[in-house]
């Protein structure tokens, strides 16, 4: 059995190798960010001895009047329709709790949760004493924020048919400042496989279902094996959402593509070494870069 | 924070490996891991590393007045805290339940066994006792927290030495550590924890669970024993049904282990003892070992750059003109052409040898060339013999194959994508050193 062995070597930072036109403005805990009394302060930020100081390790983000800090590495926060990919955690009396990486439980309701056959009625005991045979602990579902409680914790729903319990397929966990937020967070790619992007982090990669079932309302799993060939596709893909995750690139369709496309010519597993990483990122980046310009 | 919770793949993964007798970390069923010891430069410190599991245990002692019912005897108190960088799961107000049973469990091992003569700690009866109390602190949590504790609070009241006392009649005097040296407990055995961990229902067994394997474990059962195969506590949790055959296994088992951890023990405590009477240095930041990670780094070599352009601009103005060159194919037998001239030959005395070599190859290259010029697809006919084109990649020098009895020509060096050669009747004989694939 062939096995590769590294030596520890020291890192070169990131930002030699991106040359960015426009510097963000990074800030740590503590920071000054401005000594202008004029700004409203918003999330992030403290008032300080006349002036603005960053409470959180992130980038200044300025909206006219109001500056706040974004931080790169935080849990997710949940806003109104936000879709969300999370696992149930418990079962309760009228409700399920899920975990969405975020501060507190998300929760989604059972009266928040399409019935299968798509049917509209109210919710009886006899539900209540079904409902684990719905969902249970362990269960992966796409979802979407409905509502914020006061205390940040996130209710959601599953209202429509494109959401539900997930099947078979691949979860990625990155965090959720990578995700770019975009008009839709389902997408077939062309490579052949689906994925879905949560905003809270978890990115779900599962193979195109052939034909969309309408009736299912996302209750029936899928457990038929799937073939190989799409399994590769699907690990490929993982590798390169990994990939630029760790090169903290912002993941939406096109640069999951782009990536995919440049880590054809190389193995699926060697896309996790950092030389290749590098590689392969840089060479999306330019992509996207001609894209745009 | 609560924890993040286990996901069906992954426990599936694991239950399926322990039926496949094989765990994660690659021990067999009934291994424990690497266990450590090492103390601090007081007296009753020490931490205890099994595996990542980490326990720092602290035992002290004070004069108090004995219990009313127990007037000839010191005290014990013994605590065990959760701290909160053990994981993340573990908060102030939150740990209570798994905090209880570890506690009750540390109790009931090392206080009911009676492995501390507690007679002994009576300094005066009815007035005054030691009271001996042992702080364990867990730092790490990776699985099987007992069997750490049980082993730190137990190491930790062998190594402590209290502080000696005389009693002449109604005097007492309590000496201090520079009148007269500590005198240590006196401890008649040691009871260890061993934890085993019970799969599908009492099928699968695993000593020594780590943190993944207590999450998808069904019950565990822990035995304290000490060297002599005496039990001194048995507790078996979360509700599976065990035989009797597979207790009596487990008893077996954990006397087996408990020799080997007590045989441990004791020659960690030797060794603390003999570098401190030798006057070596001990203590925690001795057991530390220097660990130093060679990493290559590339240092970043500075280049000043700040005259470049100037003197490029001087070279190019000093530096003549390139002289122009015109390619004319010579045929000079069907199979046999030239092209171009190159500059002189600079070789010297080896020119003869090596031009006998390069005749030979020549006449290889002519074939494989002329395939490689054909998948060009672009073939231009400029009609004359004048101007031939080559299509190349190639940035390697040719060597053009000198007649012996012609001109030395000169060697030109080939730019990318010059000209292209009319296949198939002019072939070029060149020798190439490393030619890429024409585009």
């Amino acid at each position: 059995m062939a096995m590769e062995m590294r030596l520890p070597v020291a890192r070169k930072p990131l930002s030699e190798s991106l040359g960015r036109e426009t510097k963000k403005h990074l800030v740590v805990p503590g920071d000054t960010i401005t000594t202008d009394t004029g700004f409203m302060r918003g999330h992030g930020t403290y008032m300080g001895e006349e002036k603005l100081i960053a409470s959180v390790a992130g980038s200044v983000e300025r909206v006219n009047k109001l500056v706040c800090v974004k931080a790169l590495k935080t849990r997710y926060h949940g806003e109104v329709g936000d879709i969300v990919v999370g696992r149930i955690t418990e079962v309760q009396q009228k409700r399920w709790k899920v975990e969405t990486n975020s501060r507190l439980d998300s929760v989604l309701l059972l009266s928040s949760m399409n019935l299968p056959g798509g049917e509209l009625r109210r919710r009886s005991a006899k539900d209540e004493l079904a409902m684990r045979g719905f969902l249970q602990e362990g269960d992966l579902i796409s979802a979407e924020v409905q509502a914020v409680f006061s205390d940040g914790a996130v209710s959601l729903h599953t209202r429509s048919l494109k959401y539900g319990k997930l099947g078979q397929g691949v979860l990625v966990q990155v965090s959720p400042s990578l995700v770019k937020r975009q008009k839709t967070h389902f997408h077939d790619l062309p490579c052949g496989a689906s994925v879905i992007l949560g905003n809270n982090g978890f990115i779900w990669i599962y193979p195109t279902p052939e034909h969309k079932e309408e009736d299912a309302g996302g209750f029936t799993a899928n457990l038929e094996p799937v073939s190989l060939a799409d399994r590769e596709v699907i690990s490929r893909l993982r590798n390169c959402i990994i990939s630029l995750a760790t090169q903290r690139m912002l993941l939406y369709d096109t640069s999951i593509l782009y990536c995919y496309e440049a880590s054809l010519p190389h193995q699926i597993k060697d896309i996790l070494k950092p030389e290749i990483m590098e590689e392969i990122v840089m060479e999306t980046r330019q992509r996207l870069l001609e894209q745009e310009g | 924070m609560k924890e993040t919770p286990l996901s069906n793949c992954e426990r599936r993964f694991l239950l399926r490996a322990i039926e496949e007798k094989k765990r994660l970390d690659g021990r067999q069923t009934y291994d424990y891991r690497n266990i450590k010891i090492s103390f601090g430069t007081d007296y009753g410190c020490c931490i205890v590393e099994l595996g990542k599991t980490r326990v720092l245990g602290q035992v002290s002692c004070e004069l108090v007045s004995p219990k009313l019912n127990r007037a000839t005897e010191g005290i014990l108190f013994f605590n065990l805290e959760l701290s909160q960088m053990a994981a993340p799961a573990f908060e102030p107000g939150r740990q209570s339940d798994l905090l209880v049973k570890l506690n009750r469990l540390l109790e009931r091992c090392l206080r009911n066994s009676k492995c501390i003569d507690t007679e002994s700690l009576c300094v005066v009866a009815g007035e005054k006792v030691w009271q001996i109390r042992v702080d364990l602190h867990l730092l790490n949590h990776d699985g099987n927290i007992i069997d750490a504790a049980s082993i730190a609070a137990i190491v930790a009241l062998c190594h402590f030495r209290r502080p000696d006392v005389s009693v002449q009649g109604d005097e007492v005097t309590l000496y201090t550590l520079e009148e007269r040296d500590p005198v240590p407990l006196s401890i008649h055995h040691m009871p260890i924890c061993v934890s085993f961990a019970f799969f599908q229902q009492g099928t699968y067994l695993l000593v020594d669970p780590n943190e993944r394997e207590e999450r998808v474990m069904d019950g565990l059962l822990v035995i304290a024993m000490n060297k002599h195969r005496e039990i001194c506590t048995i507790q078996s949790s979360g509700g599976i049904m065990l035989l009797k055959d597979q207790v009596l296994r487990c008893s077996k088992i954990a006397g087996v282990k408990v020799a080997e951890i007590t045989e441990l023990i004791q020659k960690a405590l030797e060794n603390d003892q003999k570098v401190r009477k030798e006057g070596g240095k001990f203590g925690f930041a001795e057991s530390i070992a220097n660990q130093r990670i060679t990493a290559f780094r590339m240092e970043k070599a500075p280049v000043d750059t700040s005259d470049v352009e100037e003197k490029a601009e001087e070279i190019i103005s000093e530096a003549e003109p390139p002289s122009e060159v015109v390619s004319k194919p010579v045929l000079w037998t069907p199979g046999t052409a030239q092209i171009g001239e190159g500059i002189e030959n600079s070789w010297g005395d080896l020119e003869d040898s090596e031009k006998e070599d390069e005749d030979e190859g020549g006449s290889d290259e002519a074939i494989i060339l002329d395939s490689i010029k054909m998948d060009t697809g672009e073939v231009s006919n400029i009609g004359s013999q004048d101007a031939p084109i080559v299509l190349s990649d190639s940035e390697e020098e040719e060597m053009i194959i000198l007649e012996p009895d012609k001109n030395p020509k000169k060697i030109r060096t080939q730019t990318i994508s010059a000209t292209q050669v009319k296949a198939p009747s002019k072939k070029p004989v060149k020798k190439r050193k490393k030619k890429r694939a024409a585009n």
